[in-house]
């Protein structure tokens, strides 16, 4: 961080927020807001002669609570810049009165109560998030008793205490009586790979090894403890990590495979009685323990919406950021000029981040190097004069790619065609049909509905797939030899989010018995929440059905991801049984229905016509 | 993990994945599948503190691992469960291992092994609305605590529920 600080290219801006970001990649407009800190950081000589006369102690969140800093402090000692913080919440110098002792000593003067936040605008090309991670809180773990008892703290909390940096200088005591344990005890999996409602159901990925470390630490610092740990499974599986492990195991440190039950303290020693099955051996062992460490999990950040909500960024099923793609684009986000790096991702030790930040890097400095980049041709295009300045279109893109409309000033909405992905949600809602997009257009897709049910049209399912997840499905499905009907006909779009309800009832107006369509599953859409559009148009187009006496069932909505070719199988031999249950009367009636319905749209818009070719005669004749 | 001596799949090699699909079959039972035997479930198990041999996790092996004639048999551990749910807080991975044993549980009645006793309180149930027989001493206490004496239940209606066609 120091040499970030230094560097004259980096422009570090710490205990600042970013307020707003808006524009597309290479012409993002970026408005932050730096806190105030009521000291001049360009005075400061950090001398601390301010923090010894400050008389407000507040426990210090750097040492987990275990000591307490000043009003006025330096938030950690390697901080950038080195200059000191004023906590005005807990400070008593809003009202000079009161105190302004720190004031007075500062030989700099370079403290200022008065100093207010400031809002910062720049622009930049791209946009790299590293905003991290939080950590799991395991009070809900009630039977490890961490709110309950002193002896029982986290891997955090262990970091402090046997940091030399630590409130008590790197020795290691314990939190009741300030002793140093003679038996320290660590469960893992501790808020992760539970799927029972406390923590989260995917592995955090570092407390093995972190466990392994502090294992070692102890066994290194202190000969003669005993550490034990109580595991499901450790999982040594980078570099190194196995020497580590192994290494740790012939310092003596056991290795219990076995998750404790109910901890319970002793009132007099404070220590600490737990059972665990050893699972190895099938039988029940009782441990006593100085100290209980439980080894926390990972958690995305808290306030990790707002991130996501500024970058437009999508997040997956464990709330974590998603990326572009999981294995040719890891560190792009879905918007373009974004790229992400570190435990915004996923769960990572210091190594994958690095790595993934170096990548991050990499891939931006390409974007900012060419000065100009290709956007796929696949983009929407508005027609303004069928535009009625709804303004639906940019409500609807997930990349906020359309400049919202505005009837009063008359102002169309614009389509930034670099933030485009060209998805053809705001195509497919487009009540005017305003929105055309450039290649899978209305006509196309229209013209494929027609081919396909040009002959026989009762005995085919029409099928609209995703280009990313469903169609990829089906190819699935077909290298890996599995059998579905043949009577399923697909129709590829970019995103299932583009199929208008134009196409599905042409489909059946053309005597299809059953339309499906597919997309990708909602947590791994390619195009952030497009499918979201899908869901509800669905919903529509449904209550539409049933009111024209339409058996709503006849069509289906499936979400079918691109590893999934079993399932895509299973779907198609699905939707065959449903076809052949379908009857000619209900299709007879279906499509007479539809052509009903079809006159009477266009008959409404001939009216509609006629009424707006009269208005601007009238006005012309006005003028 | 390395298998011991205790470890049933060293004990008996009679392995059948097909026990899986039948006991999927049954209400609850399918999340045997998720098990992965870290063992949360024994610590607590107060049946186990009574009687190491019933064990929540190797219930879940063997149901894995097919043991049907360990698990199904007239003196399997499975009776032992005390149903006090200690196991199903414990679990991490939502396996639930009392609504497993349940359903092995109904998998051996239907089969006929289960216990002589499981018809008495089958009886019991269907004769007086309650698994036990309340009897004078019930009465007594409950007027010296205060209470109200036991109602009667309505009879038929729990032999109308407990019905099989």
């Amino acid at each position: 961080m120091m040499d970030v600080g230094r560097h004259p290219n980096v422009e570090l801006m710490s205990f600042s927020e970013v307020e707003s970001v808006s524009g597309f990649v290479g012409n993002f407009h970026v408005t932050v807001r730096k806190k105030a800190r009521y000291v001049d950081p360009s005075e400061c000589t950090a001398c601390g002669e301010c923090e010894k006369v400050c008389p407000v102690a507040v426990p210090d969140e750097y040492q987990q609570g275990f000591s307490s800093r000043k009003a006025i402090y330096l938030p950690f000692p390697q901080a950038v810049p080195s200059s000191y913080v004023l906590d005005m919440e807990n400070c008593l110098g809003n009202n000079p009165i009161a105190c302004g002792k720190c004031a007075d000593v500062c030989e700099k003067e370079c403290i200022n109560y008065d100093d207010q936040d400031e809002l910062v605008n720049f622009e930049v090309g791209v946009i790299i998030a590293a905003t991290g991670m939080d950590v799991y809180d395991p009070t809900e773990y009630d039977e490890y008793g961490y709110t309950r008892f002193d002896n029982v703290i986290t891997s955090m909390e262990f970091e402090r205490l046997i940091c030399a940096g630590g409130p008590t200088g790197g020795h290691f005591i314990r939190p009741s009586d300030h002793e140093s344990p003679k038996s320290i005890g660590f469960i893992q999996c501790v808020g992760s790979r539970s799927k029972d409602g406390r923590g989260n159901p995917y592995c955090s990925n570092i407390c093995c090894m972190n466990t392994v470390k502090d294992t070692l630490l102890l066994c290194d610092h202190y000969p003669g403890v005993e550490a034990k740990v109580f595991y499901m499974d450790i999982r040594a599986f980078g570099k190194g990590f196995e020497d580590l492990y192994i290494r740790s195991k012939e310092e003596g440190v056991k290795y219990i495979r076995g998750i404790p039950g109910d901890v319970v303290e002793d009132s007099q020693t404070k220590n600490l009685v737990l059972n665990v099955e050893n699972t190895t051996t099938g039988k029940i062992e009782k441990h006593e323990l100085d100290l209980l460490v439980l080894s926390q999990g990972v958690i995305p950040r808290r306030d990790g919406a707002q991130i996501k909500q500024l970058l437009t960024l999508s997040s997956t099923s464990d709330g974590f950021v998603m990326e572009s793609h999981p294995k040719l684009k890891p560190v792009d986000a879905p918007t373009k000029g974004v790229y992400i790096a570190g435990c915004v991702e996923s769960p990572k030790d210091v190594k994958d981040s690095v790595t993934q930040a170096s990548a991050a890097a990499a891939r931006a400095s390409i974007l900012l190097n060419a000065g100009k980049t290709k956007i796929e041709a696949i983009t929407s295009n508005v027609d303004i004069e069928k535009c009625n300045y709804c303004d639906v279109c940019s409500k609807v893109c997930p990349y906020n790619a359309i400049l919202s409309a505005d009837k009063k000033t008359n102002k169309p909405p614009t389509i930034i065609e670099a933030a485009c992905a060209g998805c053809g949600a705001c195509a497919a809602e487009c009540p005017q049909d305003a929105i055309s997009m450039r290649h899978f257009t209305d006509e196309q897709i229209m013209a494929q509905v027609d081919a396909l049910l040009s002959v026989d049209p009762h005995k085919h399912l029409i099928v609209f797939a995703c280009n990313w997840c469903s169609y990829a499905g089906g190819d699935m499905a077909g290298t890996s030899r599995l059998q579905y009907p043949t009577t399923c006909k697909l129709i590829r779009t970019m995103c299932s989010g583009r199929v208008d309800e134009k196409f599905v009832l042409q489909a059946f107006r053309l005597g299809a018995p059953m339309v499906l369509v597919s997309g990708c599953h909602f947590s791994d859409c390619h195009y952030i929440n497009a499918v979201h559009w899908t869901q509800k148009r669905m919903d529509r187009l449904w209550n539409k059905l049933d009111r024209l006496g339409i058996r709503a069932d006849r069509l289906q909505l499936e979400w079918i991801s691109a590893a999934e070719g079993q399932k895509f199988a299973k779907v198609m031999r699905d939707m065959e049984e449903k076809l052949k249950q379908v009857t000619e009367e209900e299709i007879e009636y279906t499509m007479k229905k539809l052509e009903e319905e079809a006159k009477k749209e266009e008959e409404k818009k001939a009216k509609k016509a006629v009424k707006r070719a009269k208005v601007t005669q009238d006005q012309e004749v006005n003028a | 993990m390395s298998p011991t001596k205790n470890d049933p799949a060293i004990e008996k090699f009679d392995i059948q994945f097909s026990f899986r699909e039948k006991l999927n079959s049954v209400a609850e039972g399918f999340r045997h599948n998720y098990c992965y035997q870290c063992g949360a479930c024994v610590a607590d198990c107060p049946a186990n503190n009574y009687d190491e041999h019933f064990n929540p996790r190797l219930i879940m092996l063997k149901a894995i691992l097919g043991f049907e004639e360990e698990l199904l048999g007239a003196d399997s551990e499975i009776w032992n469960c005390t149903n006090c749910y200690t196991c199903s807080e414990r679990c991490p991975q939502d396996v639930r291992p009392i609504d497993v044993i349940i359903a092995l549980k109904n998998l051996s009645v239907l089969q006929g092994n289960a216990p002589p006793i499981v018809g008495n309180i089958y009886n019991s149930v269907l004769q007086t609305g309650t698994t036990t027989k309340s009897s004078s001493l019930v009465d007594r206490r409950r007027k010296e605590l205060g209470l109200s004496p036991l109602g009667s239940y309505p009879i038929d209606e729990i032999q109308k529920i407990l019905k099989v066609d």
